[in-house]
């Protein structure tokens, strides 16, 4: 049935189109250019970002390297869960790291039933939308990102690109090396619904707080931003 | 596609008559306007976008059987299986097929519209699969046996009280009375989250396929979708085949002026790309990934004066702008597409005859195209839809003559303007005295809902007849 289908649609379609060239085609594509984007909230990349994933209701954390990670990591999971486990996908990146230091006992794998709270290290960090772009793979199962209560998302500041555009050059660089994923996905905060008289409520199906930790040389200015909203959010 | 709207005209009278409803709806549809209003003032290159992104849909829609070939082949190269439907018969047992091949009894869907013109839940269930909708507003019209009315928020017509019952009579509640909206969301989060687990099948809709990567755009808020993208051992993504865009960054570039219109988001929590089966080494993820592109007269709207109303994105703005839409609601059009965009789409998706009345759920108001982001000029579209229905004869008689005697009166302007100036000089010696009018021969349904003002003594082209004279004397 699908043969003689498609066959009978791509007949429909060519009697509609203009039977141009591919050449003529992508030439025309290219002519067209990139669409704009919105102008950032800050102009310092950090502080842009660290205010769009507080928009998105999230929460941020700033860290100068791996081992203030994991103690920005321990210091939200124990208010939260009073102890410090947490599951997180077989990422050599996330392996790497000083977990003992800060006693965070990490389990590698997938979230499976009766755990709160997953970790992912993101590929990228998209400022204008302040959203985290993680991919499936071997050391990122889909159900880490998806299914826990509590996402805390490691996000590099040499990984921020200012636009989703820049965002996707980043990510065909990326793949010309690995192949395609099976899924990329961009993530701008915590699962959330209106459906229920127009009224917001986060947890809809997938996590109800999205934490990231943003790890690098990050400004005084951005990181108090962050501070001063944890501490409202507190 | 199942539709009923050859009862609009009565489901609106009934819908009217629903006070408590129609407040809801406005209160949402209204907050829903304001904050787009205040997401697209924040984003200074709107217009600029919009302007931008026109153009890339109208590139697509001209090369779509290059750019529906090129997504194919991306598509297979990333290992999905790609399948072709003419119409809901197609689609529908292509889908029940991919299911019965892997032995599937239970179905956990994302939201797709595409399904819902298809009648595919009702479809499998006949065939005995359990199909279970995801999306909560989704959820809750299906246990409540009801059909969609808004596209972003299809249980907008029902109460937090009316839901709460509805669960109560579902679900096995025990002692949890769900007193608060939260608690309603965690009962439909539990039960909801065993069946994603269970599911063998899941299905999601598309908010755009990319030509240049072969893969689907979704994008949702509650992550119901992904979670049926990536638990189920099995994946069909259905959507039409009109999609299309060129590159990836056309359709994140698409989701700004998407997102900003619908909930007045910089990005809606989640927008996902989807294409192939789980990757060697993977531990979780669909063992088969598969795409079900669906025509259902597309290709024929594609060839038509009406091909713009393909480049909708689905934001529902239209409909939160809409003064019909807002008074009668959703569930009146009778169709799976409501509102302005629905009142275009049906008559082409079915057929003029059933659905004739649509097109005239239309105020000519022109808020709709003002706000439409894909600047589709759908007060245009309802015209001509409604010219057709002229030229068909679909509409009642007096309606047809009506309108003639209008025109045949607009086309002699000097009887018109006598007719019109006896007319307006009955009503103003009649209503004088009492101010205006509770009741009016063929007003009735005008002065149901308040009285008609009594009209100044002469009209306007007696009173701008006056005045020339008056300065050509002087």
């Amino acid at each position: 049935m699908s043969g003689s289908a498609r066959s009978e649609i791509f007949a429909h379609l060519r009697e509609a189109g203009r039977g141009e060239s591919e050449e003529n085609i992508q030439r025309e594509r290219l002519s067209l250019g990139s669409a704009s984007a919105p102008a950032p909230p800050a102009t310092e990349i950090c502080q842009a970002f660290i205010l769009n994933v507080l928009k998105n209701q999230g929460s941020v954390a700033c860290v100068n390297n791996r081992a203030e990670a994991v103690q920005a990591i321990a210091h939200y999971l124990y208010p939260h869960f009073h102890n410090y486990r947490l599951v997180t996908g077989n990422d050599p990146r996330l392996a790497a790291m000083p977990w003992r230091d800060a006693g965070v006992l990490p389990r590698f794998g997938s979230l499976e039933a009766g755990e709160p709270v997953a970790l992912s290290f993101a590929r990228l960090g998209v400022v204008e939308t302040g959203a985290a772009v993680t991919w499936t793979s071997k050391a990122n199962p889909a159900a880490n990102n998806f299914l826990p209560e509590h996402h805390i998302v490691l996000v590099d500041k040499n990984d921020l690109v200012p636009t989703m555009e820049k965002a996707w050059e980043r990510i065909h660089h990326a793949l010309e090396k690995t192949g395609r994923p099976r899924g990329i996905n961009f993530i701008a905060g915590p699962s959330s619904t209106a459906d229920i008289e127009g009224e917001l409520i986060y947890g809809a199906h997938g996590p109800h707080r999205w934490h990231v930790v943003l790890l690098g040389d990050v400004p005084v200015d951005a990181q108090n931003i962050a501070r001063a909203a944890q501490r409202n959010q507190c | 596609m199942e539709q009923h709207s050859e009862a609009f005209l009565d489901n609106a009278s009934k819908a009217l008559k629903n006070g408590e409803q129609a407040q809801r709806r406005d209160r949402i549809t209204s907050l829903a306007s304001q904050i787009r209003a205040a997401a697209v003032e924040r984003f200074e290159e709107f217009d600029g976008l919009k302007h931008h992104i026109k153009k890339i849909r109208q590139h697509s829609l001209d090369n779509l059987d290059y750019y529906l070939s090129q997504f194919e082949k991306e598509a297979v190269h990333n290992g999905s299986q790609v399948h072709f439907a003419r119409n809901s018969e197609d689609l529908n047992s292509l889908v029940l097929d991919i299911c019965q091949q892997h032995d599937a009894r239970r179905v956990a869907k994302g939201k797709s519209i595409v399904t819902e013109e298809t009648g595919l839940n009702s479809f499998l269930q006949s065939a005995g699969l359990s199909v279970m909708e995801t999306d909560l507003g989704e959820y809750i019209i299906q246990q409540a046996g009801e059909t969609s009315s808004h596209i972003v928020s299809p249980a907008l017509h029902k109460s937090a009280n009316e839901i709460r019952e509805l669960f109560q009579q579902k679900h096995d509640l025990g002692a949890r009375e769900l007193r608060e909206t939260s608690d309603l969301v965690v009962e439909a989060r539990d039960v909801l989250r065993e069946h994603f687990l269970q599911a063998e099948v899941g299905i999601i809709g598309a908010n755009a396929l990319i030509a240049e990567n072969g893969y689907s755009m979704l994008v949702t808020n509650e992550g119901n979708g992904d979670l049926c993208a990536n638990l189920p051992r099995v994946l069909i993504i259905c959507t039409t085949i009109d999609r299309v865009l060129p590159l990836a960054e056309d359709a994140t570039a698409m989701s700004r002026l998407l997102a900003r219109s619908a909930t007045g988001q910089l990005q809606s929590c989640y927008t996902s790309f989807y294409s192939g089966p789980r990757r060697e080494g993977e531990i979780d993820g669909p063992l088969e990934t598969h795409f079900v592109l669906l025509d259902n007269k597309r290709s024929n709207i594609l060839s038509s004066d009406y091909r713009e109303i393909l480049e909708c994105m689905r934001c529902g703005a239209c409909l939160n702008h809409c003064p019909i839409y807002n008074s009668v609601g959703g569930q009146a059009y009778g169709s799976v597409h409501s509102g302005p965009i629905g009142s275009v789409l049906t008559p082409l998706l079915t057929s003029l005859e059933h659905s004739h009345l649509l097109p005239n759920a239309c105020t000519s108001c022109g808020r709709c195209a003002a706000v439409c982001p894909a600047e589709i000029p759908l007060p245009d579209l309802l015209r001509d839809l409604r010219h057709e229905e002229g030229i068909k004869k679909l509409s009642a008689p007096r309606w047809r003559y009506g309108l003639k005697l209008h025109s045949w009166l607009a086309r002699h302007p000097s009887i018109y303007q006598t007719l019109a100036a006896i007319s307006i000089r009955i009503l103003y010696q009649l209503g004088r005295k009492r101010g205006g009018f509770s009741k009016l021969p063929f007003a009735s349904g005008w002065t149901s809902q308040r009285d008609f003002p009594v009209p100044q003594e002469r009209t306007f082209t007696q009173l701008y007849k006056a005045k020339m004279k008056q300065s050509n004397e002087r």
